[in-house]
């Protein structure tokens, strides 16, 4: 009996240590129907990059503002210069800071570390 | 055959009571293996599940996965890279063609309040753009108007003659009331018709293509019209050709090389706009670090 009980035991042991990795790891459970501002941060900066090109063709901050809201950020100017700050820090792509500091600029978020990269000439034809 | 000293008989060489017993009970460790990983999972998946934070674009609500693509399409809307806006489509898990997905969401946005703006409008309308030049079509297409504002006439009404001023003494003849005077209809102010919608011009920068100019010339579902005569100018120069002479691009479909340092118009004689400004052949640097010259695709849709 003894020997089937701690049978049993070690069984159970591994069972539940495989299933744990398999549930928290290995096959988590993956969330639809996620609010934007769940957004992964790296997905988030693609949005605002994808804005800010979309400011670039209409030249309507506004709709940018408004198009920025769905990640629920309270206050926007202040997070496009923060990310577009940080764009710039890590040396992002030049084509994203870009359009980041244009987006910056006409929300009147221009600093000293965005100059450099106004009024650059991108691929594209937008403008 | 021996026997002990009970009298019994010793069990049979092959019997398991002649074989050494096993230290694990491998039934009992089945048992616990099977109870222990189901109620791990059970555990991990519903009792105290992964709290998620940082979701990827596909996990987004529906109307949020909209708004995504609209973004997508604004990107493309400036920068024309066809190959960055179907990698983002795809990183959205389309069950099918992506570019349907996009057709499919920009209906879902025209039929919701997110076109009463500005903002969402002009949203959609990349969102058309991008999918109608992969031939794809949508609800949209019809639900939101094209971008072309129709021209506004302002027309001068007539202008009524005001009555003179009653005099005391009456005369036996009755002024003649005042009569308007009709004015000469005006006709609107049409702009001179195209068959064409004002060229789109993408750029891109690709080392095995260095300065060229694609042309896609198309029907407005996205369909190629073959045999269209189209025309590339430069400095002193010019030149004609035709569509669909590469029917492994499309029958919609020329080229044309450029030379470094030229710059070029292009247009469908007599039928289209010209390009808005010209295709310089400038030199350009590719993703992976490598030099090229930029090269160029036009679309003309049907109008």
């Amino acid at each position: 009996m003894l020997r089937f009980l701690l049978s049993l035991a070690v069984g159970l042991g591994l069972g539940l240590g495989l299933g744990l990795y398999l549930g928290w790891i290995q096959f988590p459970v993956e969330y639809t129907d996620a609010p934007p501002s769940t957004l992964a941060e790296s997905y988030q900066d693609d949005y605002t990059v994808m804005i800010a090109a979309g400011y670039l063709v209409d030249r309507d901050v506004n709709a940018a503002l408004e198009r920025l809201r769905l990640l629920e950020i309270s206050n926007i100017p202040q997070y496009v210069q923060n990310v577009t700050e940080r764009f710039i820090s890590s040396s992002r792509e030049v084509r994203d800071i870009i359009y980041m500091v244009a987006l910056s600029e006409a929300l009147g978020r221009l600093t000293p570390i965005m100059e450099p990269y106004r009024e650059v000439n991108v691929r594209g034809t937008g403008g | 055959m021996g026997y002990d000293l009970a009298g019994n008989q010793p069990p049979a060489r092959e019997s398991r009571y002649r074989r050494p017993r096993s230290l694990v009970s491998w039934s009992a460790l089945l048992i616990g293996f099977l109870i222990g990983l189901g109620g791990g999972l059970f555990y991990a998946w519903n009792i105290n599940p992964v709290v998620q934070i940082d979701t990827q674009p596909w996990q987004l609500t529906s109307r949020a996965r909209a708004e995504y693509m609209a973004a997508i399409a604004l990107d493309f809307g400036y920068d024309g890279d066809l190959n960055l806006a179907v990698q983002r489509l795809i990183e959205l898990r389309p069950q099918g063609d992506p570019f349907q997905m996009l057709a499919d969401a920009a209906c879902q946005l025209a039929t919701s309040g997110y076109v009463d703006s500005n903002a969402g409008l002009q949203a959609v309308q990349s969102m058309k753009l991008l999918y109608q030049l992969q031939g794809r079509t949508g609800c949209a297409d019809t639900l939101v108007a094209a971008v072309a504002q129709p021209t506004e006439v302002i027309l001068s009404l007539p202008t009524p003659t005001p009555l003179p001023p009653a005099t005391k003494t009456p005369t036996q003849v009755p002024t003649p009331a005042p009569s308007p005077t009709a004015a000469a209809p005006i006709q609107p102010t049409v702009p001179v018709q195209s068959d064409f919608v004002p060229p789109v011009v993408r750029t891109f920068c690709d080392a095995s293509l260095p300065g060229i100019i694609e042309i896609f010339v198309q029907q407005v579902g996205g369909e190629g019209l073959s045999l269209q005569q189209v025309r590339v100018r430069w400095n002193d120069g010019d030149n004609l050709f035709l569509t669909g002479l590469k029917p492994e691009r499309g029958p919609g479909y020329a080229d044309f090389d450029m030379e470094a340092g030229l710059s070029y118009i292009v247009d469908i004689p007599g039928r289209s706009d010209p390009t808005s400004s010209p295709l310089v052949a400038s030199p350009c640097t590719t993703e992976t670090g490598a030099t090229s010259i930029t090269s160029y695709r036009v679309f003309f849709v049907e109008q």
